[in-house]
């Protein structure tokens, strides 16, 4: 942080005539660094896999992986010319998180005797590849985030049309109850919701933008919090809306938590009210108990999470807590240290390569492991809300603040449903588990976060020492 | 591949994870505990403007000889506290003008300026009287504001110091720490 603002004065842009000093790329160097020991991290962590599965290596896969390592680079490489300020601790973070992940899917791949084209190990290089690519085209296209300012309204629409997409009869595809998917044919099943937490994001934030002032201005003062006026309650009642008919039409909780939970935080942000907060947080328990009630899917995940041990309920067919116990059991044989990489037995909970990847994780790495990757998305949320924090226009702050938060809320939900810390609900852990519209969305993520953070630096500034 | 190797391997991979954590959390450390405070020497308010001028010869921002300084901070301060506001039609540039970097200028925008120790900053200010991060100064209805951002050895504007978000007028002498500078057309 220090590096480039120790150098003694930039200013704007400099006279004509004046040569331009060329100042060392020290962030960039920086992230180079970092780069090549994340790159490792996860050549070692595939060869561990299998050595501790197979007992032997097998060159096939590294090398796989080795070509996702020339696609990072070749982001960083790109970073060197479009955006030379950006962030440097972004990049390899992500990089370690999407490793760590394909890891532990090959791993299960082995554990089911799975390989070749058709494993998930290879898909999920596959999806890595497009969303890094995917990430080097958001950073060559935008060159200044207060472009996507100018479609805030064209994001909201996006936004509810990727929403509505998986309703679409003949498009969606229902997965295990959630009906969140579109598929055509029998090919590339993809998440459109996604996708459409960035546009809800941008819209948020455009929007916030623009109407502010008249949710943070007026109100009367009830219980030492200023309340809004009933008349202001339009758009928080609205998105209340769309989350709950989330739950009820395509019947996923955790995505209806995730878009409410962002809009109320960006809300927050932008009124510094905490009675949006109390009011939001009181619409949605509200709604959500009513749903524990009236919808059966609902019901069952509270049931779950309160009496999980209840031998009725482990053995239930459908809807029970045999997975939600198997993963407790998974993280208890992991211990503090883990049993090692392809040594434990991650596959006898279900789907443990996409929703308990962290439990698949906390198995074989243990406790310590967990908590590294943990604190690899503590780094990932904080460098975010530093981003939204320093930055200079509003729009940019509030879309930083965003997208932090919506990496944080996900893997709390994710996390916190694994551990039994809050009911179990289907979202995926950004950037570990197998999915490629998690991974195209989440790299677009930090696209965009890197485009804020070099815009935010890139600002003229003078510095005084003393 | 013996059990133990595996073991060994297993645990120097956690070791990995958690020095690539590590060094992260090295490398942003100024982040996490703020810019290093540098000492003021004691004469460096007077005696500082001439070599900082020499040397940054080629940096856009050339200051003011300080026998040129004088009359216009003389006029500036007749100028002073009753001049017009401020805004975004006649101010175009923030001078400081008392300092180690005195006759330095800062072209305004539209963008507001945020003033501290803190390497996000537009303008870095580093003494032991400035806050990680202090004060900013912001375009609103067309005029400029100075905020304070509960700083610990306050904003002044005039010498009075800010606690509520005012105009500054032209001319006004705004004081962080150890510097002072002004709005100028």
């Amino acid at each position: 942080m220090s590096d480039v603002t120790g150098t003694p004065v930039a200013t704007g842009t400099p006279p004509t005539g004046v040569r331009r000093i060329r100042m060392p790329q020290k962030l960039r160097n920086l992230e180079f660094w970092l780069l090549l020991v994340a790159c490792f991290i996860n050549a070692a962590a595939i060869v561990l896999v299998q050595l501790g599965a197979m007992r032997r290596v097998d060159t096939q896969l590294v090398l796989l992986g080795a070509g996702l390592s020339v696609l990072v680079f070749g982001l960083h490489i790109a970073m060197r010319f479009v955006a030379r300020d950006a962030d440097p601790f972004l990049l390899p973070i992500a990089t370690v998180l999407n490793g760590l992940g394909i890891a532990m899917i090959y791993r299960i791949d082995i554990a089911n005797g799975e390989a070749g084209w058709e494993s998930a190990a290879v898909r999920q290089i596959a999806w890595s590849a497009i969303a890094i690519i995917a990430a080097i085209a958001t950073i060559l296209v935008i060159r200044n985030h207060r472009v996507l300012f100018r479609y805030t309204y064209l994001a909201g629409l996006v936004a509810i049309v990727l929403l509505l997409l998986p309703l679409v009869p003949g498009l969606g595809r229902e997965v295990s109850g959630a009906r969140v998917w579109i598929g055509f044919g029998d090919i590339a099943t993809f998440q459109p919701g996604e996708i459409a937490k960035i546009a809800l994001a941008v819209f948020f934030a455009g929007y916030l933008v623009r109407n502010r002032d008249s949710l943070s201005m007026v109100g009367t003062k009830f219980l030492g919090m200023k309340f809004p006026r009933a008349r202001d309650l339009g758009p928080l009642l609205v998105v209340w809306a769309l989350s709950m008919s989330v739950i009820v039409f395509q019947r996923d909780l955790g995505t209806a938590l995730l878009y409410f939970g962002l809009f109320l935080v960006m809300l927050y942000v932008a009124t510094s009210r905490i009675s949006w907060v109390v009011l939001g947080l009181t619409l949605f328990v509200g709604g959500a108990l009513i749903a524990s009630q009236t919808l059966d899917y609902v019901g069952n995940r509270f049931a779950n999470w309160l009496d999980p041990l209840n031998p009725e309920r482990y053995e239930q067919e459908f809807g029970g807590s045999y997975q939600l116990v198997q993963g407790l059991f998974g993280l208890a044989n992991g211990g503090l240290i883990g049993t090692g990489w392809g040594q434990g037995r991650p596959d006898l909970t279900p789907v443990p390569q996409s929703d308990y990847i962290i439990a698949s994780l906390g198995e074989e790495l243990g406790l310590a492991g967990v908590f590294a990757i943990l604190a690899l998305y503590l780094l990932f949320v904080a460098r975010g809300f530093r981003i939204g924090f320093a930055g200079q226009d509003d729009f940019g702050k509030l879309l930083g603040v965003g997208l932090a938060f919506v990496v944080a809320l996900q893997v709390f939900i994710v996390v916190g449903g694994v551990t039994r810390v809050i009911p179990l609900t289907g979202l995926t852990t950004p950037f570990l588990a197998a999915g490629g519209s998690s991974l195209v969305a989440n790299w677009i993520i930090v696209a965009l976060l890197l485009r804020l953070s070099d815009t935010v630096r890139n600002h003229p500034r003078l510095v005084i020492d003393g | 591949m013996s059990e133990l190797t595996l073991l060994v391997l297993q645990l120097g991979f956690l070791l990995l994870l958690w020095v690539f954590i590590f060094a992260i959390v090295y490398a942003l450390r100024s982040d996490l505990f703020g810019q290093r405070v540098r000492k003021l020497q004691p004469e460096a308010s007077s005696a500082a403007p001439a070599p900082a001028a020499s040397a940054f010869p080629s940096s856009p921002v050339t200051p003011v000889p300080a026998a040129l300084r004088a009359p216009v901070a003389a006029s500036a301060a007749t100028s002073g506290p009753d001049g017009e506001l401020a805004s975004s039609e006649n101010a175009t540039r923030l001078v400081i003008t008392s300092g180690t970097k005195a006759g330095a200028e800062f072209p305004l925008g539209r963008d507001e300026i945020t003033i501290g120790r803190s390497s996000d900053s537009a303008i870095i200010i580093r003494d032991d009287y400035t806050s990680t991060h202090h004060a900013r100064i912001m375009l609103w209805n067309g005029r400029w504001m100075i905020q304070d951002l509960d700083s610990t050895n306050g904003t002044f504007l005039n010498g009075s110091r800010v606690t509520v978000p005012v105009p500054i007028p032209l001319g006004a002498t705004v004081k962080v720490g150890a510097t002072t500078f002004e709005l100028r057309r």
